[in-house]
């Protein structure tokens, strides 16, 4: 498993999320109080991208059907969610951003 | 409470929510929950969507397998309660058994309605209303048939989207002129049938269906007295019926356009009954008459507060009234109502399938309709929350960060009070 750089500190601001491609998984990564976290990208719950979803207090709300997750642990917080989303590990180096590869977990 | 305890006639979304809510309230006591169907409780939203079209079965249970197990709830499949008594504070089964309760919460859903002159039991007339019904209409489409659809509510549309991605060619049938124009602005209905057209659904509005036969070929023919087209499968969209008859002749209070009359606490006019979801009629604060809601949010929140109300606790604040469907590929969202004489501001542009609009009377936001906007919906919904007068100028200009617009918003309308 690798750290794979994928994004620059400025290129989200607090409670953005973006899609980033990690060893072709696609992430989601946010930045909540200046700190950075990444789930997968997909919705556990129906083809929705969580990267364009709406963060607020440390949670993501799906754009579809305003289920909610934890985004720190990935918890599934409300309905219709009900299956937890995977986290991904996130390091940063100055202002490099690198996610840890979840291929082949 | 006694040991009789809570008993649930239905087991559906409601019910579920109901029984969770209950034990999560630290409800100890016996719960039996009734269902006439064979199934544990399941979400319907999927019924008409991925149901007819994905290739693996979604998962539908409303509760994980750990909540169910954890719940306790004394289920009982396929059985039908015939009576309540409220002075015995008794249930009684079609098979004769009778279960007393303490209180006694009504969550009967409801039925699709029928059109009268098509042949109902007919295994080519199809209603969406449970997972079997679903799961037919699904074998059906295997042979990728001609399909039409009566009815062009949401439900209707959505089976229509389904069918077509499942290789049917779909026709719909809509009485009115124009696509759901009582819940949607005019560029919302237009943009609808534009997508609908595109996709390649054949889409006839005005209709009006006298008849439906079945013809010795297999077939059903469509009288509309505008060619009476033929199609292989015929699926009924117009509407759902409350399932409110159970209440009724236990003589508990039904409203006058029916469904079971409850108050805000969802509870009917017996102080030990309550009733939640599709089935109910409820009096709600600001409104003079009773109102049926049928959607999955209500579901939810009628049964979060018939359980609070049940054990003696603090009943939720409603929300605004929210909804979604998804129809293809496209997704909308309806927040708020759409009351008469509302003004409509825009950001986006239908043509690119983005946009959000939003209903104010005197600059205050009563209803807001996205497509594909989602998010940029959430990010305004405390506006509607907050029901206070907004200025609207930046909203539809592109530069506007909607977010950051609507915290702003949100801050000078409160300080304005």
């Amino acid at each position: 498993m690798d750290w794979i750089k994928v994004a620059s500190a400025q290129e989200l601001g607090n409670d953005e999320a973006k899609t980033v491609n990690v060893a072709g998984h696609g992430i989601a990564l946010y930045r909540i109080d200046d700190e950075f976290f990444a789930t997968d990208s997909m919705c556990t719950h129906a083809t929705a991208l969580l990267s364009e979803g709406y963060v607020e207090d440390g949670c993501v709300e799906c754009p579809l059907h305003q289920g909610r997750f934890d985004i720190r642990t990935g918890k599934a917080m409300c309905a219709p969610v009900t299956v937890d989303l995977r986290i991904h590990s996130v390091k940063r180096e100055g202002d490099d951003i690198y996610v840890m590869s979840p291929a082949g977990k | 409470m006694t040991s009789s305890g809570i008993v649930i006639v239905g087991a559906g979304q409601s019910a579920a929510v109901a029984a969770h809510t209950l034990r999560e309230q630290g409800y100890g006591g016996r719960i039996t929950m009734l269902g006439r169907e064979r199934h544990k409780p399941y979400e319907r939203p999927p019924l008409s969507k991925a149901v007819l079209t994905a290739v693996e079965e979604p998962r539908l249970d409303v509760l994980t397998e750990e909540a169910w197990t954890r719940s306790g709830i004394e289920f009982s499949s396929s059985c039908e309660a015939v009576s309540v008594d409220l002075k015995q504070q008794h249930v009684r089964l079609t098979d004769g058994r009778l279960i007393e309760y303490e209180r006694c919460l009504l969550a009967t859903g409801g039925e699709a309605q029928k059109l009268p002159f098509v042949p109902h039991s007919h295994p080519r007339v199809h209603y969406i209303r449970t997972l079997d019904d679903a799961r037919r209409l699904r074998a059906s489409l295997q042979v990728k048939p001609q399909v039409a659809i009566l009815g062009g509510g949401f439900l209707g549309l959505e089976i229509a989207h389904s069918a077509l991605a499942a290789g049917a060619s779909v026709t719909l049938l809509e009485r009115a002129n124009s696509l759901l124009d009582r819940f949607l602005p005019n560029e919302a209905s237009a943009w609808l049938e534009a997508r609908m057209e595109d996709a390649g659904i054949g889409l006839l509005l005005g209709a009006s269906l006298s008849g439906v036969t079945a013809l010795p070929s297999g077939r059903m023919r469509l009288i509309t007295g505008a060619g009476d087209p033929e199609v292989d499968e015929v699926v009924v969209a117009v509407g759902l019926s409350p399932n409110d008859s159970l209440a009724s002749e236990a003589g508990l209070e039904v409203a006058p356009g029916g469904g079971i009359l409850v108050d805000a606490s969802c509870r009917t006019s017996n102080e030990h009954v309550f009733a939640c979801g599709d089935c109910t009629s409820q009096r709600r604060s600001g409104q003079t008459e009773p109102t049926r809601l049928e959607s999955w949010q209500n579901a939810n929140e009628q049964a979060r507060t018939a359980a609070a109300a049940m054990l003696g606790n603090p009943i939720p604040t409603p929300p605004v009234q929210w909804f979604w469907t998804d129809q293809g590929q496209h997704n909308i969202q309806v927040l708020g109502q759409p009351f008469p004489g509302l003004e409509y501001v825009r950001r986006g542009d239908p043509a690119n399938n983005k946009v959000l609009w939003v209903g104010h009377r005197s600059a205050t936001p009563l209803h807001a309709v996205a497509i594909n906007a989602g998010t940029d919906l959430r990010a305004i919904r405390p506006l509607l929350e907050l029901g206070r007068p907004v200025q609207w100028e930046e909203f539809s200009l592109e530069k506007t960060n909607l977010r950051a617009w609507a915290k702003q918003m949100q801050s000078s309308a409160s300080a304005t009070v």
